[in-house]
């Protein structure tokens, strides 16, 4: 490694080669930092907690279709079907499912009138099962009590007493205050009717899975008079996948004016609204993949073809007593100074890239620490792929060095 | 003499197969990637109504808060309240004008072995079909009467008319929906848009409807509003009468305007309209109405998915590496022809006559890498259907334009690739290459 | 037919100027089969590749066929070498992936031939060198002499003013080097001019005339014998 100098200034000489494997790199390596930081900003989305006990939930949506359909009569008894069927812990109504993409949000103020401070937040309406059925956990608090549930009837206003919001809600309505010592504090909605926090729950997600606020949530003790019905089962561990046909089945076989109009486990649910996340991370997965290859590929053809048209000069070398471990560290030296420049051009494309995507597209911010990784890992394919012709040209014979071609 | 050149390329990529090989299928995989994106690309910033995009306008008023925009800087909603989609109907101040909102119900077929089924449906004006024109397959929609009174008259998709009524003429037929009996009146042929741009705020790549029912029956049967509904304060009184009287928006207004006299007329229109209002005590913002035509609108939803750009970009990055790579083989395989080039030189072909070979081979391997970059693509846009399921149905098919688009561009890009190695090539003095070596 | 009146080349690198044509001249006239001869670095290589239009030279001029090649363009120069020059190398330098048809076609392609008057000429050219009866075949599959016959062919298919031969038998053995030689001198005694650079004295005693080149220069030049040209039946 001591013949650094002398590589060097052969590879000034002898540029374009050496300037295309740089490039090459540098591109290579802009593509795959940004691309890692996109899967890995994937991955911390949808590795966030919704608070559920999702692996053990499943849910039914249904709807009434007939003139004198009965909401009221028809959730209730839903209900206790649902809660009723073996291996079912717990069920509730709830007008939308977390991480569903679909429900309903209002603005909660920290105290009436209009210089108030505000935060959105999603609403859940559902009665006192609901900590039981969806697993949450209350940090502080009571939860709702049976006689606290109203019905909530379409298009009328009646806003009940009480509500159960998330830590993270208390924290953005009541900055100064530990989340717990939100309980017993009055929010406001709309014109000002007041409603007290009874609980804090420790985590629960809002049905939008794009939503900054996402951890915004709020329990709110009413049951709908709808049509449309949602149910959320909770059921012992393991057993999901044998209640859920059958509760499914039961419902179906009530007759009494609705349809079962779809279910599924909430796995998948979050499965198919986290779709496009995993769908992207697989095809840059695959565009990373192919990438090192290519740029792997590119680096032996390009070393073989300068080998090739050094021959001579490789069995010169040889003649005048350089070892086979001479010439394959002459060439591992060149390969890590070709590729080394590659990778500091990368650095800075894979900044200025991310600024790009930044800027543009609100990506989050690059973490600095993949670019030592990617270096690293470049320069290992770049030796990794000059090995090769590296042991060929070792094996050229010094006799090459006299004899014409 | 481009025959010529033609079997001399030939030869010459047979003569090095691996080398060859190597050089398509890196150009192969670049045009593959970023044909796969583009398409999608293409395909949802498509302009789905081109003859008439320019006439067709969306309408927003700036109904919102006093104290804060609908969104930053100083956007107005992107949809109306009832009170005012109502209302700009009624003027009739345009060509055409339709409001319209989403709704869904339950559709309840006859006959034996069929299931009831949620509909998603359109509550609109038949000035809906004069407008956007979609094919009829039977009838014709609703009259004018059916839009005032509220009609229970419905158009049906031909996927819906074929579920319910084997696809027959079902036109003076009933149908029931929310347990009342609408009389279909006509049947669309097929129909797709992709973006459906009159509806994107609950997602611009959503299925079409099943039906198309008389806007004025959300007031008169109370028909369920499924899109989004904003409201930045309460509707003042209880029940649904208040409720459609709020300053909550959730109907889209459509006009279509032949000139740009009629254009600025109508803004002129919505501007009185507004002041007006103001004298009623509502919009309390400044005016700030907009009409945007079809691919403004489009643009101003921003109906191109991020993911989908970023992806792009990404991939044309991809290409230029890829292209890189396919310079650094073609100087190798063009300085292996030095001999060739040199004798060719030495017998008296011009710089021109070598210029022209090379790029003949140049391109011929770009040919070759644009069909290996097609299949690619095509079966990246299989495996993208895969992984994205509906959230990407009809946006991840191949056109004639797209092929030729590809062949092109894998062409352009293997000339670029290949513009300096064939320089250097027929640089080479030829004697310098003559004598043994 | 060929002049050259004192022509100068000198090479560059970034720190050593070698002149390795100085002031040379040299005149050939029609009919004429002219050896040059001298040690490695003479200078004879350069010369053949200024009188063959592939290298520049400095001061002096070249008169080719009357006309002086300083100041003409690549077109015009490829054109001459390929309307005029005939050239026939040591190493053949065939093109190993067409086969002797389409080899000796190559000169012709850069002409605006007819197709029928290429066949013709490409037939006659290989039959004079013997080997019309393998015109599908690859170089490859020929002995070295007769791919140095088809690159003669190649170069006669052109119908030059001369031919160029440098070391044309440099890379053979001795009874192919005397069969090509004597196929030269058939052509030369059918009329066509041949200059040809050799290192074989013995080979240079056969032309007509013998130039030695020494440092850049025309050193000696003196009639050789007139060797009694075997003409083949």
């Amino acid at each position: 490694m001591n013949h650094i100098g002398p590589i060097f200034r052969a590879l000034l000489r002898n540029k374009v080669g050496a300037v295309l494997i740089a490039l090459q790199v540098a591109v290579t390596m802009t593509i795959i930092v940004n691309a890692i930081h996109l899967i890995t900003s994937r991955d911390d989305l949808m590795s966030r907690d919704s608070g559920l006990d999702e692996s053990n939930q499943f849910y039914i949506t249904t709807i009434g279709y007939d003139q004198n359909y009965d909401a009221r009569y028809v959730t209730d008894s839903d209900l206790d079907l649902l809660r009723n069927v073996p291996g079912v812990v717990d069920a509730i109504q709830i007008n939308a499912l977390p991480m569903s993409n679909s429900g309903s949000s209002r603005t909660i103020k920290n105290a009436a009138g209009e210089d108030a401070g505000d935060a959105g937040a999603a609403v859940y309406y559902v009665d006192d099962h609901a900590v039981n059925a969806m697993g949450i956990e209350l940090l502080a608090g009571e939860n709702f009590k049976p006689t606290d549930i109203t019905w909530r009837e379409m298009n009328k206003g009646d806003w009940p007493q009480t509500v159960m919001i998330t830590a993270t809600l208390a924290t953005s309505l009541f900055p100064d205050l530990e989340p717990q010592q939100a309980v017993g504090r009055t929010l406001y909605t709309g014109d000002d009717e007041p409603m007290t926090v009874v609980a804090v729950i420790k985590q629960l997600h809002a049905p939008w899975v794009g939503w900054g606020n996402i951890e915004h949530a709020m329990l709110v003790p009413q049951k709908s008079d709808s049509v449309y019905a949602h149910y959320l089962v909770r059921t012992s561990p393991g057993s999901r996948d044998a209640v859920m046909p059958q509760a499914v089945a039961q419902m179906e076989q009530r007759d009494v004016g609705r349809m079962v109009l779809e279910h599924d486990t909430v796995n998948q649910l979050r499965s198919d609204s986290y779709r496009n996340d995993t769908a992207l991370q697989s095809i840059l997965w695959v565009i990373i993949v192919t990438l090192m290859i290519i740029t792997a590929l590119g680096i032996v053809g390009l070393i073989s073809f300068t080998i090739n048209r050094r021959r001579r000069q490789i069995g010169t070398r040889r003649a005048l007593g350089a070892s086979r471990g001479d010439i394959i560290s002459y060439f591992l030296t060149e390969n890590v100074l070709i590729t080394f420049t590659g990778v500091v051009i990368g650095c800075a494309g894979s900044v200025a890239l991310n600024m790009w995507l930044v800027s543009t597209f609100d990506l989050p911010r690059l973490n600095l620490i993949y670019l030592p990784i990617a270096m690293l890992a470049l320069l290992a394919v770049g030796l990794l792929a000059v090995y090769g012709p590296a042991l060929r040209a070792a094996h050229i014979s010094p006799a090459t060095a006299t004899r014409n071609i | 003499m481009f025959m010529y050149y033609l079997r001399l390329a030939w030869l010459s990529i047979r003569r090095n197969p691996v080398l060859s090989t190597l050089m398509m299928a890196a150009i192969a995989l670049g045009i593959g990637a970023a044909m796969t994106t583009l398409t999608i690309n293409y395909l949802m910033s498509a302009n789905p109504i081109p003859d008439k995009s320019e006439q067709l306008f969306y309408v927003q008023l700036d109904s919102w808060d006093p104290n804060q925009p609908y969104s930053e800087p100083n956007e107005p909603p992107d949809q109306l309240t009832y009170r005012d989609a109502t209302q700009l109907k009624e003027a009739g101040a345009a060509k055409y004008q339709a409001a319209m909102s989403q709704s869904a119900a339950v559709v309840e077929p006859e006959g034996l072995g069929k299931k009831p089924f949620m509909a998603h449906l359109r509550l609109t004006h038949n000035d809906f079909f004069d407008m956007f024109e979609p094919p009829f397959l039977y009838g014709q929609p609703w009259s004018d009467e059916a839009d005032k009174q509220g009609h229970l008259s419905i158009v049906l998709s031909k996927k819906t008319n074929d579920e319910v009524f084997d696809g027959a003429n079902s036109v003076g037929q009933t149908i029931t929906l929310m347990d009342k009996q609408f009389e279909v009146v006509g049947v669309l042929d097929s129909w797709e848009l992709k973006p459906r741009f009159y509806d994107v705020t609950t997602g611009a790549f959503n299925n079409m409807e099943h039906g198309y029912v008389p806007f004025k029956l959300r007031e008169t049967i109370e028909m369920p509003n499924s899109g989004n509904t904003n409201c930045w304060k309460s509707p003042e009184g209880e029940g649904f009468a208040a409720f459609l009287q709020s300053e909550c928006i959730n109907y889209q207004f459509w006009v279509q305007l032949d000139s740009a006299a009629a254009e600025q007329d109508y803004m002129s229109f919505l501007n009185a309209y507004v002041e007006q209002q103001k004298q009623l005590g509502r919009f309390p913002r400044p005016l700030n109405n907009r009409l945007s035509d079809v691919m403004e609108w489009m643009e101003n939803q921003q109906v191109v998915d991020d993911d989908a750009q970023v992806m792009m970009y990404l991939a044309l990055m991809f290409l230029v590496v890829c292209l890189l790579n396919t310079v650094g083989l073609l100087l190798t395989k063009f300085v292996a022809k030095s001999g060739e080039i040199a004798l060719r030189r030495a017998v008296g072909a011009s710089r021109t006559d070598l210029y022209w070979q090379h790029l003949v081979e140049t391109a011929l391997i770009g040919v070759g890498g644009g069909i290996g970059g097609l299949l690619l693509a095509w079966c990246g846009l299989q495996g993208i259907k895969t992984l994205y399921g509906d959230n990407l149905a009809g946006l991840a098919e191949l056109d004639l334009t797209l092929v030729g688009i590809g062949i092109a561009l894998a062409i352009i890009s293997s000339l670029l690739a290949g513009a300096y190695p064939t320089w250097r090539a027929c640089r080479i003095p030829p004697a310098s290459q003559l004598k043994t070596q | 037919m060929l002049t050259m009146n004192n022509v100068s080349k000198v090479f560059r690198t970034d720190t050593i100027e070698t002149t390795a044509l100085q002031s040379f001249s040299l005149q050939v006239n029609e009919g004429d089969f002219v050896a040059v001869t001298g040690p490695s670095g003479s200078g004879k290589t350069t010369f053949l590749n200024i009188a063959g239009l592939l290298e520049s030279f400095e001061d002096g001029d070249y008169l080719l066929d009357g006309q002086s090649v300083k100041h003409l363009t690549d077109k015009q120069l490829s054109r001459l070498r390929n309307e005029k020059i005939g050239f026939i190398f040591q190493s053949f330098n065939l093109i190993p992936d067409l086969n002797l048809f389409d080899n000796v076609d190559v000169p012709l392609r850069y002409r605006k031939l007819s197709k029928a008057e290429r066949k013709q000429r490409i037939e006659h050219s290989l039959e004079i060198v013997g080997l019309a009866n393998r015109m599908q075949h690859l170089p490859s599959q020929l002995s070295g002499g007769q791919q140095q016959r088809v690159a003669i062919a190649r170069a006669l298919a052109g119908d030059p003013l001369f031919l160029l031969a440098d070391e044309p038998t440099g890379n053979l053995d001795s009874k192919m080097a005397d069969s090509v030689m004597s196929l030269l001198e058939d052509i030369n005694a059918n009329g066509t001019t041949i200059v040809m650079v050799t290192h074989d004295h013995a080979q240079a005693e056969r032309a007509q005339r013998h130039i030695q080149v020494l440092d850049g220069k025309v050193t000696e030049q003196h009639n050789g014998p007139v060797t009694a040209v075997p003409l083949r039946a």
